[in-house]
């Protein structure tokens, strides 16, 4: 088949930058880094990417195309080239560019060891035993022991673009593979660390790194887990923490976030005084809602007891987002079954 | 008509009435017929979700079980992140028998009632981007717009993780552009309008958050955007009343009016201002209004 691509060339040493298209014959079963591999053999010799296994374990290839970072081994050209669409393929996001595809991992590797992601034994090595771990306890971390640190995820990361020294979404799953694991012996230390500036709590939300991960890590939800143990374990005054704290304890008296003492509950009351005439702005507006009376749910009551009643049965910490990868994991599956029982009725 | 479970959220029913309202106003319009919730509570945010996770779960559920309880198939959201823990928790409960049988259980112990037939949970931007509310919405916004330049802002959890939304193309989406056009408006592209606007962080990390929000803003401003419009309240409290603050860091007053889905619909469809409710911004939307000439 016909494949065309348009390539980012880039070269560091003396900023020249340029947008190349060239157009190859690839089997129909070429990947994107087949015809990488094509057009740096037949083409242009001075085509610079990383790869080694070719087979989505090794981490090298990570790259954009259409500006979505993806494992190049892992992306057939097939439907893309029969659409006759030309990608656009680029480096990596939020990592300097060394040359055209490759980048510089050195702050990537640097946070990964800032976690610390070596096991650190917190069991009694005296009883000369092996420690036998269940397959439920390391189902804890199973999904965050599947990265392969390709840094797709840290390349779209929306926190790690305004701020360079965010740990990022790649080590904090890293910091949750050791934090769940249940023969370290270290996950207070580790998260009380984690639980500073630049760490769990600056994560926006903005799940780029779930969509980007090519392995299914699920980076948000490890951080997620972090956060889950962090408030377990009472490590909760950071300000996202406490933020987080203010959300659980609304529902749970009068079931309507408490929007206006969110402020002070977050940034404490010397900092939401300093504030003052930026609220005052947003309260003329209607954008502060007077805390009394409170709003307060119909039948708020069950919420409350609701609360009482799941503290109780102490599926807590990461366990309550542990117990949800079950059913996520299969959503795809439950779609097919759906499609495929409407196109037989539809027959 | 279609009868949905109408789910406002905390900002629909409090800082940001003008949703509600314009959602109201628009709803009939559009073939909606919403039945208001009453006994339920915030969806958690993602808040909920990171510090009580089981927690998270039972609430929400108790929401869609109330929103099952009325007899509808559809429960309608009109915020991105109240659409992402109601879909997720919803995706949970149908896959996983047992862990719906200790919810249930929990739900029927606590006075609520079970959540046992299973509902669809869909945005407003859903039901009028496709089916009988686009049918309806070209009829009714036709043209109103006149050629203005509108920047669409989709926010994150609108369009990620697509497993479960899964609505549109998280990297192409077309939603919000269909509607500006059905409405006479020019939608302008911008790579921001798929990234973050930084409001989950905005109390707790604010230049990091400022860091994010400057991005959409700017970039319509550059494209020479009349307004933005999102169809998520959180985006909309950062990109409106955070505004004023990326004034004071880049020294650069963008004056960018921001809009709420249901009121641009609701402006091309002659909403009454009582319905729009536009004095609640804290961005003047007159400019916008004025270049409409209404």
């Amino acid at each position: 088949m016909k494949v065309a691509l348009k390539i980012w060339r880039y070269d560091s040493s003396t900023g020249q930058r340029a947008l190349k298209e060239y157009e190859i014959d690839a089997p129909e079963e070429a990947t994107l880094l087949d015809c990488l591999d094509i057009v740096k053999d037949k083409r242009d010799g001075s085509l610079s990417y990383r790869k080694s296994c070719r087979m989505m374990i090794c981490g090298s290839c990570g790259m954009r195309m259409d500006g979505a970072a993806v494992l190049a081994c892992k992306t057939g050209m097939y439907d893309i080239a029969q659409a006759g669409k030309i990608p656009v393929i680029s480096a990596m996001g939020n990592l300097p560019i060394v040359k055209d595809l490759v980048v510089d991992m050195a702050s990537f590797w640097e946070k990964m060891r800032s976690v610390e992601p070596w096991l650190q034994p917190g069991l009694d090595a005296a009883t000369g035993k092996e420690n036998i771990v269940s397959q439920a306890q390391m189902a804890t971390v199973h999904k965050e022991s599947l990265c392969i640190n390709c840094g797709c995820c840290v390349s779209e990361c929306n926190s790690l673009e305004s701020d360079p020294d965010f740990t990022g979404p790649a080590a904090l799953a890293k910091a949750m593979r050791f934090v769940g694991d249940p023969r370290d012996g270290n996950a207070i230390e580790r998260l009380e660390k984690l639980s500073g500036q630049h760490g769990i709590w600056d994560c926006t939300r903005c799940y780029f790194c779930q969509e980007r991960c090519p392995k299914g890590v699920d980076p948000r939800d490890a951080i997620a887990k972090l956060g889950a143990e962090a408030m377990k374990f009472g490590i909760d005054s950071d300000m996202g923490a406490r933020h987080a704290k203010w959300f659980v304890t609304s529902a749970r008296t009068t079931g309507w976030l408490r929007e206006t003492e969110l402020v002070p509950k977050t940034q404490g009351i010397v900092k939401s005084i300093k504030e003052t005439k930026f609220a005052l702005d947003l309260a003329r507006k209607g954008k502060v809602p007077p805390p009394f009376p409170p709003h307060v749910a119909k039948n708020q009551k069950e919420a409350r007891l609701l609360y009482k009643l799941v503290k109780e049965q102490g599926v807590s910490g990461a366990a309550g987002i542990v117990q949800a990868e079950k059913a996520l994991g299969r959503i795809e599956f439950v779609k097919e079954a759906e499609h495929a029982k409407h196109e037989g009725a539809s027959k | 008509m279609k009868k949905v479970a109408y789910y406002k959220g905390c900002l629909a029913s409090l800082s940001a009435k003008e949703l509600d309202s314009a959602t109201q106003a628009l709803a009939p319009k559009v073939g909606l017929e919403l039945i208001e919730l009453e006994s339920v509570t915030c969806c958690g945010a993602g808040d909920i979700h990171e510090a009580e996770p089981d927690y998270y779960l039972h609430i929400n559920a108790r929401i869609l079980a109330y929103a099952s309880a009325q007899g509808v198939d559809t429960l309608m959201t009109v915020c991105n992140v109240c659409t992402l823990n109601l879909r997720q928790a919803n995706w949970q409960l149908k896959i996983d028998s047992e862990l719906r049988a200790r919810v249930n259980e929990n739900l029927v112990a606590v006075g609520a009632p079970p959540y046992e037939r299973d509902v669809e949970v869909r945005h407003f931007l859903w039901e009028i981007a496709e089916g009988e509310g686009y049918e309806l919405l070209q009829k009714v916004a036709h043209k109103g717009l006149k050629g203005l330049k509108i920047a669409p802002f989709y926010g994150c959890q609108i369009l990620r993780p697509s497993k479960i939304q899964g609505f549109e193309d998280p990297d192409r989406p077309w939603s919000l552009e269909r509607i500006i056009t059905a409405c006479g408006g020019e939608p302008v592209d911008y790579p921001a309008k798929i990234k973050c606007c930084g409001f989950p962080i905005i109390q707790a990390r604010e230049d990091v958050a400022l860091g994010e929000l400057i991005q959409p803003i700017q970039q319509a401003y550059e494209a020479g955007a009349d307004c933005i419009v999102t169809p998520c309240p959180l985006c909309h409290l950062s990109l409106d009343a955070w505004q004023s603050k990326l004034k004071k860091q880049t020294g650069q007053d963008f004056k960018m009016p921001i809009l709420h889905l249901a009121q641009l619909v609701g402006v091309a469809a002659g909403l009454a201002d009582s319905e729009l409710k536009f004095k609640r911004h804290v961005v003047s939307v007159k400019p916008f209004i004025e270049k409409l000439g209404i």
